[in-house]
């Protein structure tokens, strides 16, 4: 009995610094914002303002702005999360093979996922830019000079010229764990399938991807959350700019926040975001369940 | 004579052969080399333009010719980026000991231990892995202004452990409870307590997932904007993102070469220990996924 009291004042003891700073920084916190994201408040009065409710949801529900940074949050996840597991999985088919530059070239293609965001950010704010930038550069060069364009200042292209930086910067964390996957595969059901004639493309297409679909399931999964928080490529690219074109959730809670003064409204931006997130974690929960028990079978 | 065709056929069907898997390689080749083009032109092109002056760079010229390397000195001195690096590097690397420390301790804990709670606090590390930073952007900034620690390294230190340690926790508590049993039977039949077993015995074993964590929660102590952007606003605390953030309001706005140039300076340790030590970079910062 004292033996078991004493196990467990241990293993509390063990994590109790632990536990301590996750309640302080990340508790507190969202306790924090859900209860300030029902108050008004400017920031700077010493004292929160009224007990408002919902209304700081209620007022967010009727600005177009919320709704545009939500559709662009949406649009970044959906069109940045398929282009950087296809184009990932293509690069790791290619590099899972006896190849003696492998790993240099494993080395290579995961240098834009250790830059920082803020030299990434930095760097192709001046590739897009219109006059002497790279892009428009090349396009001159390659006599496509009419396709030469205005990348960031134009809301049409905006985002997309964005979010083809975000997949340049991750595509190589998704082919160091989808290759990762690619070498635990069964070999011998490869080589069963290479006996009886399978062709490249068939090895890839029906057996290669069907038994990598949770990996693939969870790299597109930690794509989605990943999109779905980013922050300082936006803010720094473009401003969310221009004209909203690319402002997302996380760009409006800081403009909210900061620069109107707003943090009831910002706070329930954050609550959104956070819903959002975990929600998706969830399903991340249940497909990595689904994986393990079609592992396990 | 039949003996003659079939000779014929074997070899013609063995050069086509030989020839898919020639055109196949090329194929293959072409498509690695163009994307690993792809992945670092953005980098050469920032050191080409380090080097260039403003007449070169609207010329929209691709090789600096002169180069023009005193645009690092100056880059050095308008940026103040000696005291950035010493800034970033005292809070990144205080926060990533601490981090390391309270991981290790929380990891044993959790990995080795079964106590009352263990599945809650377990719980509440998985929730700090994926919650957006952003959550506690406004409550932080708050209590920071009201406890008067806006523009202290402290005001980045406690966030930055605190963000880093659901990482290094969970993955200390993969590694603690990979180690085998007999370990800690064999050293508590020699009288060992918790503490000793812990330090003496299992805490060597786990260099390697030690290194995973302070590399992974170094990295993104570096690179980290939008706290120091909000909890720093004089220049001299500033850590090198934000600081060079700022260069792009001064002065040297319209004078990209010398961005430039700060903007290499910056990467340069990051990618030099990046190449030294790869491995661990590369299974540092995927093992939160790779370790399911």
């Amino acid at each position: 009995m004292r033996h078991r009291w004493r196990r467990h004042a241990t293993g509390l003891a063990f994590t109790a610094p632990a536990l301590v700073i996750l309640a302080a920084f990340l508790l507190y916190p969202i306790g924090y914002s859900l209860w300030l994201s029902l108050h008004e408040w400017d920031g700077y009065t010493p004292r929160w303002g009224a007990f408002v409710g919902l209304e700081n949801y209620r007022t967010l529900a009727g600005d177009e702005v919320f709704w545009k940074a939500t559709l662009n949050s949406i649009v970044f996840v959906v069109v940045r999360t398929p282009l950087e597991v296809a184009v990932g999985f293509l690069l790791a088919i290619l590099l899972n093979r006896r190849l003696a530059a492998r790993s240099l070239l494993r080395t290579l293609f995961f240098v834009p996922v250790v830059m920082s965001l803020i030299v990434v950010t930095l760097i192709f704010q001046r590739v897009y830019e219109p006059n002497t930038g790279l892009l428009n550069t090349l396009l001159h060069g390659i006599g496509l000079g009419a396709w030469a364009h205005a990348w960031l200042g134009d809301p049409v292209t905006a985002l997309p010229a964005v979010i083809a930086v975000s997949v340049w910067k991750n595509v190589g964390f998704s082919l160091v764990i989808l290759l990762a996957g690619l070498q635990s595969l069964p070999q011998d059901v490869l080589d069963a399938a290479r006996v009886d004639g399978a062709g490249a493309w068939q090895l890839i297409l029906r057996v290669i991807t069907p038994l990598m679909r949770p990996i693939l399931a969870l790299t597109a999964l930690l794509s989605i959350i990943g999109g779905l928080k980013v922050f300082d490529l936006i803010f720094i690219m473009t401003r969310g700019g221009p004209t909203y074109s690319t402002e997302v959730l996380a760009t409006m809670l800081y403009r909210e926040a900061f620069e109107q003064n707003h943090m009831g409204v910002a706070s329930a931006i954050a609550v959104i975001l956070v819903t959002l997130v975990l929600s998706i974690a969830r399903l991340q929960a249940l497909v990595l369940r689904e994986s393990k028990e079609a592992g396990a079978a | 004579m039949s003996t003659v065709v079939d000779a014929r056929a074997v070899a013609r069907s063995r050069r086509v052969i030989l020839r898919r898997v020639l055109v196949g390689r090329g194929v293959v080749w072409a498509v690695l080399l163009g994307a690993v083009a792809v992945s670092l032109a953005p980098g050469l092109y920032m050191v080409a333009l380090s080097l260039m002056d403003n007449p070169q760079l609207f010329a929209g010229r691709l090789v600096p010719r002169p180069p023009h390397p005193e645009n690092y000195p100056r880059a050095w001195v308008a940026s103040n980026i000696g005291r950035l690096y010493w800034n970033s590097i005292y809070v990144s690397t205080v926060s990533m000991v601490l981090t390391v420390a309270i991981s290790a301790l929380a990891g044993y804990g959790l990995g080795r231990i079964r106590f009352v709670g263990r599945g809650l606090v377990y719980g509440l590390v998985l929730v700090g892995l994926t919650i957006p930073v952003q959550i506690a952007l406004i409550p932080l900034f708050i209590n920071l202004r009201t406890l008067g620690l806006i523009n202290t390294p402290l005001a980045l230190i406690g966030p930055y452990t605190a963000f880093g340690l659901a990482f290094g926790t969970y993955v200390m508590t993969g590694f603690f409870r990979g180690l085998p049993r007999e370990l800690d039977e064999a050293a508590r039949l020699d009288g060992a307590g918790d503490l000793q077993i812990f330090a003496r015995v299992m805490l060597p074993l786990t260099r390697p997932a030690l290194a995973t964590v302070a590399i992974f929660v170094f990295l993104q102590n570096w690179n980290e904007f939008l706290f120091a952007l909000t909890f720093l606003t004089e220049s001299r605390m500033r850590t090198l993102p934000t600081g060079i953030y700022a260069l792009l309001s001064s002065e040297f706005y319209g004078n990209y070469p010398i961005l430039a140039a700060s903007l290499v300076l910056f990467s340069v340790p990051v990618l030099v220990l990046y190449f030294l030590f790869q491995q661990q970079f590369i299974e540092g910062l995927t093992a939160g996924a790779v370790k399911n």
